[in-house]
């Protein structure tokens, strides 16, 4: 309030005054008069607010509405303004130009008929009355209607400075101290001392951890889902962290060594969905979460039969997270992102490393942003080009190996064509593709100059391109394709014993699982909004474009959660055909996407 | 009207030196007669003439004439009369701003007075400093009643910051007072011009005082204290600096010692005997009475007994404001509250409430109060568009009563009669009252549930029947708008508060107040029942609390220490202590036996919305608009506080010594999301309701 009364205290000018005067059709008001005038209009004015303020104060309100004026008016006898109520603050908008300021009230043309026309406003919502406990017997329990009990800045803060909360510790018992020889006659003062010691979880607390972690590696989808949900939004977890971040760390030790796939699947997705709670602060936590998440990532094998099972997605969707966990979490402290990095680094320069796992270091690099793509993996690429040479052409190799190494050969394009496109002008030539970029130079060279024309024909039809936004397209999609990759990954595993059993006899075709995030360089070229279904729409086209071009027979396999759970058994009978037509699985693929949207929805 | 009347006899007291306390019961004591005087016979011409001119200046055309008809009074004689009022208004309460000094000695005054109260001893320091404000009003508004507009405002400027942070917002509204003219319609300046700022201070600090304006011919110094200022002395130490502030801040200075003087019977009613064939006799339902002891687990057969427990020297005589007699109805509804009292939850340190929170959701910025009822099974709220929205608590249904036709048909010799009165077709869970035409500023339930009181910006107060679901009456009487009205825990009385300044007590069936308590020197923004419904306390934008006899009408106590509009009261559960929480965010606890300030419990961020008492007095919720409650050992606060021990000079020095250990009662703190908490009450068995808006 001073600095308001700083603020030239506030006086009505005299030009005002005068052009107010003019407005009403007084002209040439005096100097003397005009000044008599606004002081008197000042104190007016100041006293009307001032009782305006009363009113808004009794209205338990925060903001002064043009009613409190009326209201202020009306008790000074005076007829208040009629026409200006509003539920909002005045809704003045302010003009500058020509070194004037100005405030105005605007009033836009409404059409008469479109009133009458339009449909009717929507009723607003009536008011209803919601009961929550806020405290019980003196402890508040941390349910969603109550703020969280540690805030994230909190935690936060805890995590980086450790003796803050000693500090705040010691400060209380002092002061219990001094409080006792304050009063000198303790009486019957009991001091509890809070113990240093790792408390223990109420029981209540155990019974959720018990429920939550059966749960989310259980068989029952329905109750995974709800168990995810809880994860995900729960504001009381923090005190159950600890527990949690060692289930997982524990879970991926035992089920990488047996690999079993499923529920190393679930526990990505318990670390997704800690992840996305608002109220946590994992970095505490770090170093059981990164060696769990990348061991899901680089593990030579993941599952029982690397040939026929869908780790890749496993892998991928690890590699999201790991990126996620270095965008949240990364610190000058503790250096996540560079740790992670040259681990990842090390493993794509070791030649003995297996493909699944040079897979798995190179998909964690592409996640990690432009930049480190272009730092990186552009350097490697002729090298790894020379290694899955070897696997895709030679014909005496392992089946295991070649699909690995057709894995990383899509990869590299994928992940190299939207920078590529902007690194390089065209016109694009094969051989200086094939001179840098060794055995996959040509491969990158036509995928390179699809993009090119897919981007024309975009700019020319929508006009809403933002070209070579490859980093931000992780982020803008980022926590949709999360989300999504999360419902295949797991709908993956429940499918994969039938789809092994189904299509063990014609075993040389290939699988291409439909993620949401498809491979083609189509889609990482896309319009790069967020609208999620536009980005649909893309996919969907990518794949077509895919199998287009590469024109090999293939066999789809659409997965999501969702038709294994609603569909039931009409799913599999459906993927047992064994011919899908591109149109088919473009639908169905959008199928798809349509109820990720709606999972998103949620 | 009755407070500017009130005025004249101030004028009298020019005199400044130690006034006598006659002095200021005469004064209290024309207060009070002010509301009488109107309906009396010999109405002086005075009176009358005020009456007129107020009647004139509103456009009541009608009524003056009437008036005029009725005293049968000649035209000449009015205008003599009102001339003469006038005159004596402008003689009285402005002339005293008269001075041919130069405006340029003004601030020479000030800065030397200002050097005199830095140079003193320590001591006298802090007591000497309380002087400076009301010099520095005074001493503008001196400036501005002799044309001395440019020089006021630079004096305005350079030493307004000098003072006390809660000064700082009537020095805001006195500096917008920039000329002669503004001073007369100024509330404000009619509270400066016409009354007296009392200042307390020790024999030693007034000789201290007088020594210095005597040695340095203070003339103006001197000239203001005489005019303006009242000095009430007292022997002994002078106070400490927190001793000084924890009193400072209200509009008219620190309370005067003599107005707290009066006996109060604070102590609570007899409890009747219900002598009704109703199970379990357990009739020590004296809340608060014992609190700590678990609770009535033995039933205590011997009635005489019980009176013995409750016969409490403290408490006013049972027929000393007559009560309504107890109906069947209530005698029953005190059973149910005894037997839920058995059930009742003793509360400590250990043994923290829960809270139950409701929630008004898509409501935001629109609600403007929310009320519990006693029992606990309903919820009033008023919105800012008029209406009044009553919700059930409880699975049973808001009905309404049958129409005439159809209760002429049932038995009224049924054992359900009651039941087969109400109208089950009408069931709902939430019922809307639609009647005032302002926003309605408070609501408050009879005991019994049947009856429920509003009050608006539209100077009404209505009563509203909660079985037929449809207004009453209106009573009309507040000319402004209405910010506060409480039922009597007994019933048939109620109490309401307003911008006019005045609180009113009432009676259901009366359609006029049948007490005007005047006194206060700004909007009364809060008015709370004593548990024995002889009092009423009122708190006030002038930043004081008062205590009213509804008896005799006279005010009983002045307790001065907020810095801020009072927002919240609270009678504890025995009656002993009132809890006083303001727009200062702070909550303070008065001991009601002697006027004392008890604690100041800080904490809060803003606004206070509402306080309670846990139904055996061990603790305190206090809520604020900043979403949070806490809750306060009220048991060890008052334990530890030596009450007895009355100091001579009039001021409680006791706990506000030991501020870290008020720190050490808070025993919990509980924040909302984004709910500022507008409500708080007790159940019968202590489980604590607050509500509020979500403004998400």
């Amino acid at each position: 309030m001073s600095e308001y009364e700083s603020a030239g205290s506030l006086n009505l000018p005299i030009e005002s005054m005068k052009m107010m005067a003019e407005s009403v059709g007084v002209a040439g008001l005096s100097d003397s008069a005009a000044k008599e005038l606004a002081d008197e209009i000042n104190f007016r004015l100041k006293t009307v607010i001032q009782d305006a303020t009363k009113f808004m104060h009794h209205g338990k309100r925060k903001k002064l509405s043009t009613m409190d004026i009326d209201h202020a008016l009306k008790i000074k006898n005076i007829e208040p303004l009629y026409g200006f109520a509003n539920a909002d603050h005045i809704p003045f908008r302010f003009a500058s130009g020509g070194g004037r300021e100005l405030h105005f009230l605007e009033d836009k043309e409404i059409d008469i008929a479109e009133i009458i026309g339009g449909p009717l406003p929507k009723l607003p919502l009536d008011v209803a009355l919601r009961a929550h406990w806020l405290s019980i017997d003196g402890i508040q329990p941390a349910v969603p209607e109550n703020p969280p009990s540690l805030s994230k800045d909190q935690q936060r803060l805890e995590s980086s400075d450790p003796v803050s909360k000693l500090a705040k510790i010691g400060d209380k018992t002092q002061k219990k101290s001094t409080t006792l020889t304050a009063i000198k006659k303790p009486k019957t003062e009991t001091v509890q001392v809070k113990q240093l010691t790792a408390h223990e979880l109420s029981v209540e607390q155990q019974l959720y951890y018990k429920e939550i972690t059966e749960a989310c590696v259980g068989s029952d989808e329905a109750r995974r889902a709800e168990a995810f949900q809880s994860l995900a939004s729960d504001p009381g977890l923090h005190q159950m962290l600890p527990r949690l971040c060692t289930f997982i760390a524990e879970g991926v030790r035992v089920n990488v060594v047996q690999n079993n796939l499923a529920p190393l699947i679930y526990l990505m997705r318990m670390v997704k969905a800690l992840l996305s709670n608002q109220t946590l602060y994992l970095e505490k936590y770090l170093h059981e979460l990164v060696p769990a998440v990348t061991s899901c990532m680089v593990s030579k094998q993941l599952c029982l039969r690397p040939e026929v099972d869908n780790h890749w997605a496993l892998r991928d969707f690890s590699s999201r997270l790991i990126a996620q966990i270095c965008k949240n979490y990364h610190t000058t402290t503790n250096n996540c992102q560079t740790r992670v990095t040259r681990l990842f680094c090390r493993a794509l320069a070791n030649d003995k490393m297996p493909l699944a796992s040079f897979y798995g270091a190179l998909v964690g690099l592409s996640e990690l942003g432009t930049e480190v793509i272009k730092a990186f993996i552009i350097p490697k690429i002729r090298a790894i080009g020379e290694r899955i040479e070897l696997y895709l052409d030679g014909s005496g190799q392992a089946n295991a190996d070649r699909i690995a190494a057709s894995h990383i050969k899509q990869l590299t394009i994928k992940v190299m064509v939207p920078i590529l496109k902007v690194t390089r002008q065209p016109p694009d030539n094969v051989d200086d593709y094939r001179q840098e970029f060794g055995y996959l130079g040509p491969a990158l060279h036509g995928a390179v100059n699809r993009a090119r024309s897919q981007t024309t024909t975009t700019t020319a039809s929508s006009g809403v391109i933002s070209s070579g936004a490859a980093g931000s397209l992780g982020l803008s999609a980022g926590r949709g394709t999360i989300v999504m990759g999360g419902a295949t990954g797991s709908a993956t595993t429940s499918r994969n014993q039938t789809s092994a059993v189904a299509n063990a006899a014609s075993n040389p075709t290939k699988y291409m699982f439909v993620t949401s995030r498809p491979s083609t360089p189509v889609q990482a070229t896309a319009p790069q909004t967020t609208q999620v279904v536009k980005l649909v729409s893309g996919a969907g086209q990518a794949n077509k474009q895919t199998v287009m071009t590469t024109n090999q027979p293939k066999y789809v396999m659409v997965n999501s959660s969702q038709i294994v759970r609603d569909v039931g058994n009409k799913a599999p009978i459906k993927m047992e055909g064994t011919e899908v037509a591109p149109e088919v699985k473009m639908e169905s693929s959008m199928v798809i996407k349509t109820e990720n949207i709606t999972i998103l929805d949620d | 009207m009755e407070y500017s009347m009130n005025q004249l006899p101030q004028a009298i007291n020019s005199d400044v030196k130690t006034q006598s306390s006659e002095n200021q019961n005469s004064e209290v004591a024309s207060d009070n007669s002010a509301s009488q005087t109107l309906d009396s016979e010999n109405v002086d011409s005075n009176t009358l003439a005020a009456v007129l001119q107020f009647l004139q200046k509103h456009n009541l055309k009608g009524t003056a004439d009437a008036l005029k008809k009725e005293a049968r009074l000649k035209e000449d004689q009015l205008r003599d009369a009102q001339a003469l009022q006038v005159d004596s208004e402008a003689t009285n309460l402005l002339s005293s701003y008269k001075s041919e000094g130069d405006p340029n000695a003004y601030e020479k005054a000030y800065l030397s007075y200002r050097r005199f109260v830095e140079s003193s001893l320590d001591v006298y320091k802090h007591e000497l400093s309380l002087v400076l404000y009301p010099l520095f009003v005074h001493m503008y508004l001196e400036m501005i009643y002799n044309n001395h507009e440019a020089e006021a405002s630079k004096f305005m400027e350079r030493f307004s910051i000098d003072q006390e942070d809660y000064y700082q917002e009537d020095l805001k509204k006195v500096s917008f007072i920039t000329k002669k003219e503004h001073m007369k319609g100024s509330d404000l300046m009619e509270n400066f011009k016409s009354s007296q700022f009392t200042v307390r201070m020790s024999r030693d600090t007034y000789s201290v005082l007088k020594r210095f304006l005597q040695d340095k011919n203070q003339s103006i110094v001197m000239n203001v204290i005489q005019e303006h200022l009242y000095v009430d002395m007292y022997e002994g130490v002078p106070r400490n600096k927190a001793q000084v502030e924890s009193t400072a801040g209200a509009m008219e200075g620190e309370a005067n010692r003599q107005v707290n003087k009066t006996k109060i019977y604070y102590g609570l009613l007899k409890e009747p005997d219900i002598q009704l064939p109703v199970v379990e006799e357990e009739e020590e339902g004296e809340p608060g009475e014992g609190g700590e002891k678990p609770k009535k687990k033995k039933p205590k057969k011997d009635p005489l007994l019980n009176k013995k427990a409750k016969s409490d020297p403290n408490a006013p005589p049972a027929s000393r404001l007559p009560l309504p007699d107890l109906r069947d109805i209530d005698k029953l509804e005190k059973v149910r509250a005894l037997r839920e009292a058995s059930k009742r939850v003793a509360l400590g340190p250990d043994s923290l409430p829960s809270i139950c929170f409701y929630t008004m959701l898509n409501c935001t910025e629109t609600v403007t109060c929310v009320e519990f009822c006693e029992d606990s099974s309903l919820l009033a709220a008023g919105f800012s568009d008029s209406i009044l929205k009553v919700w059930s608590l409880v699975p049973q249904k808001l009905r309404a009563m049958k129409p005439a036709e159809q209760l002429a048909d049932i038995d009224k010799e049924a054992e359900d009669v009651l039941v087969r009165m109400m109208d089950d077709k009408t069931g709902e869970t939430m019922k809307v009252l639609y009647g005032h035409c302002g926003p309605v500023y408070s609501a408050s339930f009879s005991h019994d549930r049947t009856l429920l009181l509003s009050s608006s910006e539209d100077a009404t107060i209505r009563l509203w029947s909660l079985q037929t679901w449809t207004c009453l009456v209106v009573y009309k009487g507040h000319i402004y708008p209405v910010w506060d009205v409480r039922f009597s825990p007994h019933g048939y009385y109620f109490s309401s508060v307003g911008h006019d300044r005045t609180a009113r007590l009432w009676a259901t069936d009366h359609h006029q107040p049948l007490r005007i308590f005047a006194g206060h020197y700004s909007d009364v923004d809060v008015v709370q029942f004593h548990p024995n419904s002889n009092y009423v306390a009122t708190g006030s934008s002038d930043r004081s609390v008062r205590l009213w006899d509804c008896v005799s009408g006279n005010c009983v106590r002045l307790m001065t220490g907020h810095k801020g509009t009072v927002s919240a009261l609270c009678f504890s559960t025995d009656g002993r202590f009132l809890a006083s929480g303001g727009a200062d965010q702070k909550v303070l606890v008065w001991d009601l036996a002697y006027g004392h300030l008890l604690a100041d419990l800080p904490g809060h961020v803003m606004t206070i919305s509402s306080l309670a008492f846990s139904r055996d007095g061990t603790v305190f919720a206090t809520a604020s608009l900043d979403g949070s409650i806490q809750l306060w050992d009220f048991f060890r606060l008052t334990d530890e506080s030596s009450l007895e021990d009355v100091n001579i000079s009039g001021h409680n020095p006791d706990l506000l010594k030991r501020s870290n250990v008020i720190e050490s009662l808070r025993l919990a703190r509980y924040p909302t999301k984004a709910t500022p908490v507008m409500s708080l009450h007790f159940t019968r068995r202590n489980l604590l309701l607050a509500a509020g808006m979500f403004e998400g």
